[in-house]
C-alpha cells in the first residue's frame, strides 16, 4: 500500500474518507439486500447500493456511467421491482432455509471461493502494475468522450445493445399480457 | 498302389457326406445302399492298392503319399500324409472287407428304424476314420483317425439316444478313450521335443534316452490299452453293448478295439526301444485275457459273452504283440476279425428274429428253429476255441508259443495264462453254445419267434454271415507257422518278429497240443454242466459274485472318479455359479441403479442447485488457471 | 490518483460479487434472486470502471453502459415471467417450481 504512504495530501484524506464511507455502505447495503425476509425492503436496499456505487464511479472519473447509474438502475430498475413486488404482494420468507441440507453449505462455501480467488487473482497477479495509475485528463469519463468512444470505436456495440434491448422490450411486453385462461387449470402453491 | 489307397480312404467319406447332404430326399433304403456300395468300393481300392503291392519288389513295398503340407511352424513340418505298406495294407483289407459285409448286414438288421439314414452316415464315417488310422502316414494322422473313431464309436454306441443307458454307455467309452488320446499326445510332445518331427521314419530312427523312451513307449499303451479295452481301462466296452449288434461287430470286435494292436505293430521301433514297457503291454494283455475269461463264465446277455470274448482275445493279440510277435499278433487280429464278427452276426440274428431279446436264460433251443444260425454260430464258436481246422487254432498258438519262446520267468507264465486262457475260451463259449442253440425250444422262444418270409433273415443278413463262416473255417490255413507263414513274411518289411519271440518247432507242437487239449476240456466241463447236467454250477459265492461284479473294476472307478467329479461339479454350481456367475448380473444391475439413485440426489430440482454447481463449477475452474500460472 | 489504488476498488467488487452469489444460492424468493443477480452485475461494472481508469481505456466505460442496458432489458423479462407466474397462481418460491427435478 506505497500509494497511502506517497500522497497523504488534505484531498487526498477527503478522498479516503469518501471511499470508506461509500465503499461501507455498498457492502452493508449488499448484505441487506440478502438478508431482509420482505423483498420490499430488499429492493430498497438495492437503491442504497446503487446510490453508493455511483459515489465510487465519481471518485473513478466516470462522471456518465454513475450518472447512468443512478438514472436507469435507481431510476428506472429498481423502480420496476417496486412495482411487481408491490403487485406480487407481501411474501415472508426466511432467508436461510428451505432446499437440501448441503445447500446453505455449499453455496457459502462457493462464493467464498470464488471471494478469495478473485481477490488472489488481482493480488498475485497484478498486484505490482496496479499500485500505481497514473493521471488522467478532465475529458476522461465525460458524456462528450464516452459518446465519441461509443460511437467511433464501439459503435457494433452501441447497435447490438439497443437490438437486445428492443428484444426485451417484445419480450416483456408478451410475458405480461393475459392470456386466455386454460381450461382445468389449477393452483400450484 | 497309392490311387488304391485314396480310394479306399475317400470312398466311406463321400458315402458319409452324399448321405448327409441328401438326407431325407432319398429313402433309407437308398442311404443304406449307397453306404454298402462305397464301402465295397473301398474294399476295391485295398484290393487294387494289395495286388499292386504284390508286384513289386520287397523292399519297394513301403509308399507314402502326400496330399499336402498341412502344418508348418518353424522347423515342423506335417503333412496330409498316406502310408502303403505292407501293414497298412493288411488292415485296409481287413477293415473295408469285413466292414463291408457287416454294412450290408447292417440293410437288413437296421430295416424298419426310423433313423436309418444317421446310422448309415455314421458308420461310413467310422469306415472312413479307421482307414485313416490305419493309412496315416505320419504319427499325426494316425492321431487323428485314433479321436476320429472314438467320435464315431461314441455316435454309434448313442444310436438309440433316447436310451438313457445308451447314452451313459456312449459317454463312459468317450471318456475312456480320451484318457487313452491324452497320453498318447504326451507320448507324441515327448517325441517332438526330442526329433522336432511326427513322421514315422524319422521317429522310428531315433534314439531316444532310456526315460524318454520309456514314457513314450508309456503314453502309445496308454492309448493302446484304452482304445482295445484292456485292463485298467476295459470297463467301457460291455456297455458299449447298448449300440446296434452290427455296430458292436464292425467296432467292438472287428476293427476299432484292435487299434491298439495296430498301433503296436506299427511304432514296434519306440516300443522295443523301452522293452519293459513292451513286456508290460504283454503281461496287461496276459491279465486281461484271463480276467475277462472269468467273468465272462457269469454273464446272462448274449451280447456281453461276446464282447468279454472280444476283451480276452485282444488280451492275446496285446501278448503277442507285446513280446515282440507282432505278425502273429496282426493274424490274430485277422482270424478273429472273421469269427468274432461272424458270432456278433449269427447272435444278431438270433436277437432279431425273437423280438430283441438278449437274455440268454430265456432263449433256449433257437437251433432247432434257425439252423443256419446254429450251424455258422458254431463255426464261429470252434474257431474262436481254437479247434484245428478252425482258424483261431492256427492263429492263437503261435502267440502262446512265442511266450515260451522268451524263454524267461514272465514269458512261461504268459504261457500258463494262454493255455488257461484257452480252457475259460473253451468254458464260456460252449456254455453260451449249450444254453442257447440246442435242445428243445424254450416257450419263451415259441412265442416270439418270426422268421422273415419263411426264411432267418433277409438275404442281406444271410449272405455276409455265410461268407464269414467259410472265412472263420477257413482262413486260417494262410498260416502255419511250423509249416509256412507267408503272413508273416508280407509283414517282414515293417514288423519283423524280434529274434527272441521266435519260437522253435517244438515249442510249437507241444504249445498247440496244450492249447487245443485245454479247449476240448472246457468244451467238455460246458457239455457236461450245462447240456448234460450232470455237474453242477459250483456255489462259490465269492467268485461268483467278483466275477458277476466284473472284478469291482466298475465300482472302483465309480469312487474314485465319477464320485468326486459330481460332488465338485455339484458344489461349483451350487455355492459358486449361482450365487456368483448368476448373480453377477442382478448385482451389477442393482450396483448401477444405486449408483445412479445417488447421482440422481444431485438432481434437486432445484434452481438454487444449478446455479451452486455453476458456481462451484467456475471456482474451480479459476483455481485451475491460478495453479496453472 | 488520489484515495485509493484500484486494487482496493476491484476487491470491494470481488466482496460485493460474493455476496451477491451467495444471495443467488440462499434466497428462496425469486424476486431477490434477481435483485442478487443486480448486485452480481453490479460488481462486475465497478471492476469494469475501475480498470478502465487504471489502463485509460474508454472500452471498460462502454463496456459498463453496455452491462447495465443488458441487466435492464434481463429485469425487464425477469419480472414478466414473475408476472406470469403471479397470474397463474403459481408459487414464486423458487424450491417449489422444480419440474427439473430427476
Amino acid at each position: 500500500m506505497s500509494t497511502l504512504v506517497v500522497a497523504s495530501s488534505a484531498g487526498n484524506v477527503l478522498v479516503w474518507i469518501v471511499w470508506i464511507v461509500a465503499g461501507f455502505s455498498c457492502l452493508a447495503a449488499g448484505v441487506a439486500v440478502i438478508s431482509f425476509s420482505n423483498p420490499f425492503y430488499s429492493a430498497l436496499a438495492l437503491i442504497g447500493n446503487l446510490a453508493s456505487l455511483a459515489v465510487m464511479y465519481l471518485l473513478l472519473s466516470a462522471e456518465f456511467v454513475a450518472a447512468a447509474q443512478v438514472l436507469v438502475y435507481a431510476g428506472a430498475v429498481v423502480v420496476m421491482f417496486l412495482f411487481v413486488i408491490a403487485y406480487v404482494g407481501p411474501r415472508h420468507e426466511t432467508p436461510w432455509s428451505g432446499g437440501p441440507s448441503w445447500q446453505t453449505v455449499a453455496a457459502v462455501a462457493a462464493a467464498g471461493a470464488l471471494l478469495v480467488e478473485i481477490v488472489v487473482a488481482i493480488g498475485l497477479e497484478a498486484g505490482g502494475s496496479l499500485s500505481h495509475s497514473g493521471k488522467v485528463g478532465a475529458a476522461f469519463g465525460s458524456p462528450a468522450w464516452i459518446g465519441r468512444v461509443f460511437l467511433v470505436d464501439h459503435l457494433l456495440a452501441f447497435e447490438i445493445t439497443s437490438i437486445v434491448l428492443l428484444v426485451a422490450a417484445v419480450g416483456g411486453v408478451i410475458l405480461g399480457t393475459h392470456t386466455r385462461r386454460l381450461q382445468g387449470e389449477e393452483v400450484v402453491n | 498302389m497309392t490311387g488304391g489307397a485314396w480310394l479306399c480312404l475317400l470312398a466311406p467319406l463321400g458315402g458319409t457326406i452324399v448321405i448327409t447332404l441328401l438326407g431325407t430326399r432319398i429313402s433309407r433304403l437308398a442311404a443304406a445302399w449307397i453306404a454298402t456300395t462305397t464301402v465295397f468300393v473301398a474294399f476295391g481300392g485295398a484290393v487294387w492298392a494289395f495286388v499292386d503291392m504284390q508286384s513289386r519288389q520287397v523292399g519297394s513295398r513301403s509308399e507314402i503319399t502326400t496330399a499336402w503340407t498341412w502344418l508348418q511352424s518353424g522347423n515342423f513340418k506335417v503333412g496330409l500324409e498316406l502310408l502303403v505298406d505292407p501293414l497298412s495294407a493288411v488292415m485296409m483289407l481287413i477293415v473295408s472287407g469285413v466292414g463291408g459285409l457287416i454294412v450290408l448286414y447292417s440293410i437288413g438288421y437296421m430295416d424298419g428304424d426310423e433313423e436309418e439314414r444317421r446310422y448309415f452316415a455314421y458308420i461310413s464315417f467310422f469306415v472312413f476314420s479307421m482307414l485313416l488310422l490305419v493309412e496315416g502316414g505320419n504319427l499325426l494322422m494316425l492321431l487323428i483317425g485314433w479321436g476320429l473313431v472314438g467320435l464315431s464309436s461314441y455316435l454309434l454306441i448313442g444310436f438309440w439316444h433316447d436310451r438313457p443307458s445308451a447314452v451313459q454307455a456312449a459317454k463312459k467309452a468317450f471318456v475312456m478313450n480320451a484318457l487313452g488320446d491324452a497320453t498318447m499326445a504326451l507320448a507324441f510332445f515327448i517325441l517332438i521335443a526330442h526329433t522336432n518331427s511326427l513322421s514315422f521314419a524319422t521317429d522310428f530312427n531315433a534314439h531316444l534316452s532310456g526315460t524318454a523312451a520309456n514314457f513314450v513307449a508309456l503314453g502309445l499303451l496308454g492309448g493302446a490299452v484304452a482304445k482295445s479295452a484292456q485292463i485298467p481301462l476295459q470297463t467301457w466296452l460291455p456297455d458299449a453293448m447298448e449300440g446296434p449288434t452290427p455296430v458292436s461287430a464292425l467296432i467292438h470286435a472287428a476293427t476299432m478295439v484292435t487299434a491298439g494292436v495296430y498301433l503296436i505293430a506299427r511304432t514296434h521301433p519306440l516300443f522295443e526301444q523301452a522293452r519293459t514297457i513292451e513286456l508290460l503291454a504283454a503281461g496287461t494283455g496276459a491279465l486281461t485275457l484271463l480276467v475277462a475269461g472269468l467273468i465272462a463264465l457269469v454273464q446272462t446277455d448274449i451280447k456281453k459273452v461276446i464282447a468279454y470274448s472280444t476283451m480276452s482275445q485282444i488280451g492275446y493279440m496285446f501278448l503277442g504283440a507285446g513280446v515282440g510277435a507282432y505278425s502273429s499278433g496282426m493274424f490274430h487280429l485277422l482270424t478273429h476279425a472273421f469269427f468274432k464278427a461272424l458270432l456278433f452276426m449269427t447272435a444278431g440274428l438270433a436277437i432279431h428274429a425273437i423280438a430283441g431279446e438278449q437274455d440268454i436264460r430265456k432263449l433256449r433251443g433257437i437251433g432247432r428253429l434257425m439252423p443256419f444260425t446254429k450251424w455258422c454260430f458254431l463255426a464261429g464258436a470252434l474257431a474262436l476255441v481254437g479247434i484245428p481246422p478252425f482258424s483261431g487254432f492256427f492263429s492263437k498258438d503261435p502267440i502262446i508259443s512265442s511266450a515260451a519262446a522268451l524263454g524267461t520267468w514272465y514269458g512261461w507264465i504268459f504261457w500258463v495264462c494262454g493255455v488257461a486262457g484257452a480252457f475259460l475260451t473253451g468254458l464260456y463259449t460252449f456254455r453260451l453254445w449249450f444254453l442257447v442253440f440246442p435242445g428243445e425250444p424254450s416257450p419263451f422262444v415259441r412265442e416270439h419267434y418270426h422268421d422273415h418270409h419263411g426264411r432267418e433273415g433277409a438275404w442281406t443278413m444271410l449272405v455276409p454271415v455265410g461268407i464269414l463262416a467259410v472265412l472263420a473255417t477257413f482262413a486260417g490255413w494262410l498260416q502255419w507257422t511250423p509249416h509256412w507263414d507267408p503272413f508273416t513274411k508280407w509283414l517282414e518289411p515293417v514288423a519283423p518278429t524280434l529274434a527272441a519271440a521266435v519260437p522253435t518247432t517244438t515249442q510249437e507242437y507241444y504249445t498247440s497240443a496244450a492249447a487245443v487239449v485245454a479247449g476240448l476240456v472246457g468244451i467238455g466241463v460246458a457239455w457236461a454242466v450245462y447240456s448234460r447236467r450232470t455237474i453242477a454250477i459250483p456255489a462259490a459265492p465269492f467268485w461268483r459274485r467278483l466275477f458277476e461284479n466284473k472284478f469291482y473294476f466298475d465300482w472302483l472307478y465309480d469312487r474314485i472318479f465319477y464320485r468326486p467329479a459330481a460332488a465338485t461339479a455339484t458344489f461349483l454350481l451350487r455355492d459358486f455359479e449361482d450365487p456368483v456367475i448368476l448373480q453377477a448380473g442382478p448385482d451389477l444391475g442393482e450396483a448401477t441403479i444405486e449408483t445412479g439413485g445417488l447421482v440422481r440426489r444431485l438432481q434437486t430440482g432445484l434452481l438454487r442447485t444449478y446455479v451452486l454447481f455453476v458456481a462451484a463449477g467456475a471456482a474451480a475452474v479459476v483455481l485451475a488457471f491460478l495453479i496453472a500460472k | 490518483m488520489l484515495g485509493p489504488g484500484v486494487a482496493w476498488y476491484v476487491a470491494v467488487a470481488a466482496v460485493l460479487f460474493g455476496i451477491g452469489a451467495l444471495g443467488v444460492l440462499i434466497r428462496r424468493n425469486t424476486l431477490v434472486v434477481l435483485l442478487s443477480l443486480e448486485l452480481m452485475l453490479n460488481a462486475g461494472n465497478l471492476a469494469l470502471i475501475a480498470f478502465s481508469r487504471h489502463f485509460h481505456n474508454g472500452a471498460g466505460q462502454i463496456f459498463a453502459l453496455a452491462v447495465m442496458a443488458i441487466a435492464a432489458s434481463e429485469v425487464c423479462v425477469g419480472l414478466g415471467l414473475v408476472v406470469a407466474l403471479n397470474r397463474r397462481r403459481l408459487s414464486l418460491d423458487v424450491d417449489r417450481l422444480s419440474e427439473l427435478r430427476g
